[in-house]
């Protein structure tokens, strides 16, 4: 239990870090987020500005990636690019600003042994950024060629995600991924950068972040030199409100592949903080643990049936799932979906696995959890959570993250908590008040568009044949998967190729 | 920066980076402590002020490379997958549950050279972690079922990765650079062998007797723990664990005798692609020669070198550059990565290529750049030393390559001996004609 204290300890100490500020004068409070530890020898950098790919104008959507790509690579008045990355060399050190959904993170690590002559070139992008015309056609030519060709045919998995996003959200600021489309991406003009920076990237609009082994008056001597950017405003954004999703809508997305990639969602109202959040966070767990084997989803199509790699739900936004394996912080939104990824099923099975998911989602809708599978998934959780933070770095993104969710305590130490507060019954109240199964969007990347729009309308059964032999309890549930019914009606159904998105 | 290339480049080939060292005697920072039991089986632990978490990786020797027998390519990583199907006592399901119960952080990975379990915990769990990872290295047992449903999931895998170009060179690349020796094939295999995997039950349990033996594998606990407790616990759960490790029979490759060129063409649309490489010897610290193609790498493909300002930056020719020497058990490639903004510039990239190989064939690089690379080294590797996990995870590919982390110090040393007129004769070692496969990718149109 020692082990376990401590740790507790350590993740409340954010919390008083944070409040430590508050009697000195040289920087405000209310913007700076500190945690200080002597003995580590590397600081991070995180400054957040109040802006993200929710503020690109439109027709000009992909602005803030491209302006904070500006920023990693772009160099400035006093250093090119190239003599950027000379300096930063002998430190192993980069820094980089990047652009979420709502969050802008402009950050670095470094050792300590390095701080001066790093912070000199790390203020100097911001202060001073160039925006030359060869680092803005590099990034042009590198955002049109991912949008044309990386995104549509590297992953087909991430290709469906972006389509869902675009889909739930569609006429909102969150209805176009951060990189823009190939028209907006096109249009977009150095001025434009020029006048996204200043607006965003003002003197009003950032928290200041630091963590590890810095002295004391360095934290006043960054916020001071932030106060030479532009005047200007706090931004402040309202929740998107996306059009109720009814019925289940289908989009089909026509490309050459062996392999169905399916992505299902609609969006919740429900944010962390809350008390229901973390009791629907047990259930989520229970039901689809990222990149985890305690996923009962994962347990019903890959485990049992060996349909393909993986089966995961989420009830937050998680860009980059296939590359990371714990939530990595930063890419906070005020509006949330509950997602399921379904990773490359085989052709043939991909009517059968959208209706075992499916079913499975109505199965934990209309009956819950049980009291052992309430138990195990809160226990996982409470230890599991450790593993978000390991490092300083990512223990300032989620201290950064406590404060755009308006958090009075960190959220892991609440995580842990709750996990000893909540019931069955609430986490069991919370799946039927946030989760169901009749209205969502389901986005499938696939070999064909007629064909399995006739079979998804009339319910025509999918049969599935194994390569190798299943037990009996598999079969026997196959046969009620084989003809589950889904009520998708053929107007709901939408084809897309290729071609058409990200236009 | 170009974190996108970097980062592409590190996962399509789980390859090794560059070595992380640091200046002087004491390398590696920490006190590490040895257990080695009567039947071969070393530990290696590092105790660090982590409150309360612990990394505990499992390091096989085995990987792709290994896969000497014929239409047994990807197998390594399908065994690694087998690992998770649980025992008489632990059975799968049970080994699953006691994993979540503990909330660990738990996976593996397979490249050419390992196969790593690894999982992060609460140290007040060692123990229990101990006890379900000692019973399935040395009692692994999976019904004919089990394996078959198995081999779904490793197909699902293959499906998901084949869609990126990046997989179908580096599978092309493979296979045209070498003649006889395993590293012809990737890590998840060619597609026919993948497939076939469902008739290989027999096979399987065979590949567990010769590799899952403890003279091939090498613990590694990191964190927050008693040395002592540890290691009593070790005999305890380790020691009934029989010798028996089997040596692949891995052919070694001929020398090559003449270039190899190929050009393949991808389903999908993609920039095209190119990759030069040249055949590196097998990674020892004692051979400066092949210790100095890593800085070589850096300072003559990487981000501050000159053919990354004027192919990248000025130019604009390639959406990336990005070098990997090549670190492996046995002789393997040094390649050089692009990703070409227009078809018609192929050939001009392939030629500035071959300049830059002729300029450091023929001009010694400045002591001052030699420093920023060891100085370089020296805070990649400090910075990563941040949690258990970070320290853990580095250390498997030097210990897979030569058994231990000594050679962590060695290699270090050793590196300080490179001067520029050591990368000088590297390039004119190593960039031959001779050594090279040149591999170009198409997308359609």
């Amino acid at each position: 239990m020692r082990t376990l204290l401590f740790l507790s300890l350590l993740l409340i100490s954010l919390t008083f870090s944070n409040n430590a500020s508050e009697g000195m004068m040289n920087y405000d409070p209310d913007k700076t987020v500190l945690l200080e530890s002597s003995q580590e020898p590397v600081i991070s950098f995180k400054i957040w500005f109040k802006s993200g790919s929710q503020d690109d104008p439109s027709g000009k959507e992909g602005l803030a990636y491209f302006t904070a790509r500006m920023l990693s690579e772009g160099g400035t008045l006093n250093n090119s690019y190239e003599q950027i990355l000379l300096k930063l060399f002998p430190f192993a050190a980069s820094y980089y600003a990047s652009a979420g959904t709502e969050m802008t993170i402009f950050g670095g690590r470094i050792h300590k042994d390095n701080l001066g002559e790093f912070y000199k070139l790390f203020i100097d992008q911001l202060l001073n950024p160039a925006f030359s015309q060869d680092a803005f056609a590099r990034i042009k030519e590198n955002t049109l060629n991912y949008l044309k060709t990386t995104l549509k045919y590297s992953s087909d998995e991430e290709l469906g995600k972006a389509v869902l996003y675009n889909k739930i959200f569609r006429g909102t600021g969150y209805g176009h991924i951060s990189s823009g489309t190939i028209s907006s991406v096109e249009s977009i003009t150095i001025e434009d950068v020029k006048q996204f920076f200043k607006k965003y990237y003002n003197r009003n609009n950032f928290v200041l972040g630091l963590a590890g082994g810095f002295e004391k008056d360095f934290p006043a001597k960054v916020f001071s030199d932030l106060q030479k950017l532009s005047d200007g405003k706090e931004s402040i954004v309202k929740a998107p409100e996306p059009k109720p999703v009814k019925g289940l809508n289908v989009t089909i997305v026509n490309k050459k592949s062996n392999a169905t990639a399916i992505s299902i969602g609609f969006p919740i109202d429900l944010l962390r903080g809350s008390r229901e959040w973390y009791a629907l966070a047990i259930a989520n767990s229970y039901f689809g643990e990222h990149r985890n084997s305690s996923s009962h989803l994962y347990q019903v199509i890959r485990e049992a049936r060996g349909l393909n790699y993986g089966d995961y739900s989420y009830i937050e936004h998680f860009p980059n799932g296939g590359r990371f394996q714990m939530p990595m912080p930063n890419a906070p939104r005020k509006k949330q979906i509950f997602e399921i990824w379904i990773r490359p099923v085989p052709n043939e099975t991909k009517h059968f696995s959208l209706r075992a998911a499916l079913r499975e989602l109505r199965k934990i809708v209309d009956g819950g959890l049980s009291q052992e599978q309430f138990d195990l998934t809160r226990n996982f959780l409470k230890k599991y959570v450790l593993h978000y933070a390991p490092d300083m770095n990512t223990r300032l993104g989620y201290a950064l993250d406590d404060k755009f969710y308006g958090m009075k305590e960190s959220h892991l130490a609440l995580f842990r908590k709750m996990m000893d507060q909540l019931t069955l019954e609430d986490v069991n109240k919370a799946i039927k008040k946030y989760l169901q199964y009749d209205n969502m969007e389901i986005v499938m990347i696939t070999d064909e568009d007629k064909p399995l729009k006739d079979a998804l309308v009339t319910n025509a059964p999918s049969p599935i044949s194994y390569a190798t032999p299943k037990p009996d309890t598999v079969l026997e549930e196959d046969k009620e998967i084989i003809n589950y019914k889904l009520q998708i009606s053929g107007d709901k159904v939408e084809f897309l190729t290729l071609d058409e998105l990200f236009k | 920066m170009n974190k996108f290339a970097i980062l592409l480049i590190g996962v399509l080939l789980m390859s090794s980076s560059l070595l992380n060292a640091a200046q002087g005697d004491n390398v590696f920072p920490y006190k590490t402590h040895y257990v080695t039991l009567d039947n071969g089986l070393k530990a290696i632990l590092i105790p660090v002020d982590s409150p309360g978490l612990v990394a505990y990786y499992s390091v096989v020797r085995t990987g792709s490379r290994d896969e000497w027998e014929d239409g047994k390519s990807g197998f390594a990583h399908f065994f690694e997958h087998m690992m998770f199907r649980g025992t008489d006592r632990f059975p799968g399901n049970v080994y699953d549950s006691i994993v979540t119960s503990i909330g660990a952080d738990a996976n593996a990975y397979t490249s050419d050279d390992l196969t790593v379990y690894h999982l992060n915990f609460a140290s007040e769990d060692l123990e229990t972690v101990m006890d379900i990872e000692s019973d399935r290295f040395r009692n692994l047992k999976y019904s004919l079922e089990q394996f078959q449903t198995e081999s779904g999931a490793v197909y699902g895998e293959y499906r998901k990765g084949r869609t990126s170009p990046w997989s179908v060179a580096i599978e092309a690349l493979r296979d045209l650079a070498f003649e006889k020796h395993t590293y012809k094939h990737t890590t998840i295999g060619f597609e026919r062998d993948v497939k076939d995997m469902p008739n290989l039950y027999d096979y399987s349990i065979s590949f567990y007797n010769r590799y899952y033996r403890p003279e091939n594998v090498v613990l590694l606990i990191v964190g927050d723990f008693d040395v002592k407790k540890t290691e009593t616990m070790i005999r305890r759960f380790y020691s009934p664990w029989q010798k028996g490790y089997t040596l692949p029979k891995i052919i070694p490759e001929p020398e090559q005798t003449n270039p190899k060129n190929r050009e393949i063409q991808y389903e999908g649309r993609t920039l095209p692609l190119v990759i030069m490489s040249f055949k590196n010897d097998a990674f020892d610290p004692a051979n400066l020669k092949s210790l100095a193609t890593y800085p070589l790498a850096e300072l003559a493909f990487g981000e501050t070198s000159e053919l990354y300002k004027k192919l990248v930056l000025n130019e604009q020719k390639v959406q990336f550059i990005s070098p990997d020497p090549g670190m492996a058990r046995d002789p393997y490639l040094f390649s050089v990565y692009a990703m070409v903004n227009d078809e018609k510039d192929i050939d001009y990239v392939i030629s500035e290529i071959n300049k830059t190989i002729t300029e450091f064939q023929l001009s010694p690089v400045t002591t001052e750049q030699l420093n920023d690379l060891i100085s370089r080294e020296k805070y990649s590797f400090l910075m990563s030393l941040d949690s258990p996990d970070g320290i853990a995870s580095s250390l498997p590919q030097y210990i897979t390559l030569t058994g231990d982390i000594k050679v962590i110090d060695e290699m270090f040393n050793n590196y300080q001996q490179i001067t520029p007129e050591t990368i000088m004769s590297a390039a004119k070692y190593y960039f031959t004609p001779e050594r090279s496969t040149t591999l170009i990718l198409r997308g359609a149109k």
